[in-house]
């Protein structure tokens, strides 16, 4: 399976080409779509959130930090485009190769001397995996020194890898930014929490979300690293026997958290390789709201959304912000969703 | 697991005696430096010791590189307790400010004044989710007093108190803490331009670590200490 049935369609112009700050010199100034517990849709700007969240309440954070996956190498005289996905070890990435002039028995030439062989598939096609003549720190400096952020065509400008940033992202890993957290200021973070809100962290480092040509990875075959510390652990339960809520921002945090669900609905402290996919079929019991993104009718991410209200009225909510010309993707407008009571 | 200190500027001088001084406590190392044999000597120093450490060559004024440094180290360890933002340019000799070329004031401003505030930000967030961690910002007496010809690097200093007053007071209660260390006047390359024909004794950088490993462990913030007439107590605080 690789596609939701397209129900609607983004115009070019809902989709947001730069950062807010870059439009109204602050990141935070996005707007909010918020579908409360009742799937009552209101608008409003990213600060309604204070509102929103009530004392005691958890807001859960990704702290992954994005790299600069795409490097560019060569085979003979062709160039070639490797995007990292998911590191695997020391020396070992999955990684898309974009474009078809590629020889999977040929070593692939980057600067610096360093060389990478590919050792066999990915995770599902077409991942493949390779492995660098260079490991470790040496390898991640390199990456950091001749690797760029992954840009989609509907941005026209090449921004820097600090664009692609959380204020609070921390440690690296997500091949592609975390995005749901992207308009927090420390400001508004700080507000949060003299309100009594409780802030806490997950680490999921992100894969790509698109492999070029329409195809899109399976969720089901989509594996990525997540940690779960000790204390949100225990904050996000403590929250459940007080009754408060908790609020992750992205479906990262959603996926990180429900991999570490025990059998009698606690979280606790986990770290590894997830395969969790998240949709109708599965219920949640870690998170009572989503702080998300608009997403494309293809992503899985919006099969995400499903698990917290039905296809339908996410539908008509959906549509409603065609209308009200929120802004999709990485750089745009933001959604609060509390989960539907059944 | 081992408490870590990341230090740039650290292939000379006072950057040079804290590396070891931090190496022979226990602590795993990031070290950064714009020149890579000098930094080399220090890592083999360092090892011998037998501290963990990470290194690469870093131009601290440049967002870029700061991100790369402080992430490689965090990816390695797992963690930073310890900032010390050390690294520092001094510009031209004794110039006084009428005669100071336009460029060089900009640049001296920009490396010392930018780059602890990059260094900082970028380390800020892993210490904020921790709820724990040191920064300490290398002053001098001239970044509280002006004196003639110190120029540009005194107005930096001047600078980087500012800069920490703030970040104090927008840390409190976080557990995150930014202290200022004034080491002194000191017997190293930069003493040499700032006064060529000094014909008084100097201290040696090794003889001011004691604070900097003081504040890795305290819990004050937005304190300055100066260094030469610190005991470990704290009894010289200002």
């Amino acid at each position: 399976m690789n596609a939701v049935s397209p129900s609607f369609t983004i115009p070019d112009s809902l989709n947001a080409k730069q950062p807010a700050e870059l439009t109204y010199s602050r990141r935070d100034h996005v707007r909010l779509m918020t579908i409360d517990e009742c799937a009552t849709v209101m608008h409003g700007s990213f600060h309604d959130i204070v509102q929103q969240l009530h004392a005691g309440d958890v807001l859960v954070l990704n702290n992954s930090r994005t790299i600069p996956p795409v490097l560019r190498g060569t085979q003979g005289q062709q160039t070639i485009e490797v995007r990292l996905s998911r590191k695997v070890g020391a020396q070992t990435w999955e990684a898309l190769i974009v474009g078809d002039m590629f020889q999977s028995n040929e070593t692939i030439r980057f600067t610096d001397g360093v060389e990478a062989a590919v050792t066999g598939h990915g995770a599902e096609r077409p991942l493949i995996t390779l492995d660098f003549s260079i490991e470790g720190s040496a390898l991640l400096d390199f990456i950091y020194q001749h690797g760029e952020p992954v840009r989609y065509e509907y941005i026209d400008d090449s921004f820097p890898l600090e664009t692609y940033q959380t204020v609070y992202g921390s440690v690296p890993g997500s091949v592609e930014m975390a995005s749901a957290g992207r308009a927090f200021t420390w400001q508004l973070l700080e507000k949060l929490k003299s309100k009594g809100v409780h802030i806490a962290f997950v680490q999921l480092h992100a894969g790509l979300s698109y492999y070029e040509n329409d195809k899109w990875p399976s969720p089901t075959n989509h594996p990525e690293h997540f940690r779960v510390p000790r204390e949100t652990a225990s904050l996000l339960n403590e929250a459940r026997k007080s009754g408060t809520r908790v609020i992750a921002v992205g479906t990262t945090v959603v996926r990180a958290l429900e991999s570490a669900v025990t059998e009698d609905g606690c979280v606790e402290t986990r770290e590894g390789v997830t395969r969790l996919y998240v949709d109708d079929q599965h219920t949640i019991t870690s998170v009572d709201g989503l702080l998300t993104g608009f997403h494309e009718p293809e992503a899985s991410h919006l099969h995400m959304l499903t698990a917290f209200l039905p296809y339908a009225k996410l539908m008509s909510a959906y549509h409603q912000a065609l209308e009200q010309g929120y802004l999709w993707h990485e750089f745009g407008d933001l959604n609060l969703i509390f989960r539907q009571q059944p | 697991m081992k408490n870590v200190v990341l230090i740039t500027g650290a292939s000379q001088g006072l950057g040079r005696a804290l590396a070891l001084a931090f190496a022979k406590e226990g602590y795993a190392l990031g070290l950064c430096a714009r020149n890579e044999e000098p930094l080399r000597a220090v890592v083999k120093q360092v090892k011998e010791i037998g501290a963990d450490v990470v290194t690469t060559t870093a131009d601290v004024t440049k967002p870029a590189d700061v991100d790369r440094f402080v992430s490689i180290v965090e990816d390695r360890f797992g963690k930073i307790d310890v900032l010390i933002n050390n690294a520092s340019t001094f510009g031209p000799g004794p110039t006084l400010l009428a005669d100071y070329p336009n460029d060089a004031f900009q640049g001296v401003l920009e490396a010392n004044i930018m780059n602890p505030f990059l260094v900082t930000k970028r380390a800020l967030p892993g210490m904020l989710a921790r709820q724990t961690g040191s920064i300490i910002n290398v002053t001098s007496e001239v970044g509280k007093y002006g004196v003639a010809e110190w120029g540009a690097y005194s107005v930096s200093k001047f600078g980087v108190e500012g800069l920490t007053a703030i970040w104090a007071d927008e840390l409190e209660g976080t557990g995150v803490t930014i202290n200022l260390v004034d080491p002194g006047e000191m017997d190293t390359t930069m003493h040499d331009i700032a006064i060529p024909d000094c014909d008084y004794e100097l201290s040696d950088p090794e003889d001011v670590v004691d604070v900097f490993l003081y504040l890795a462990m305290s819990e004050g913030n937005g304190e300055r200490y100066e260094a030469q007439v610190f005991d470990r107590k704290g009894a010289s605080v200002e």
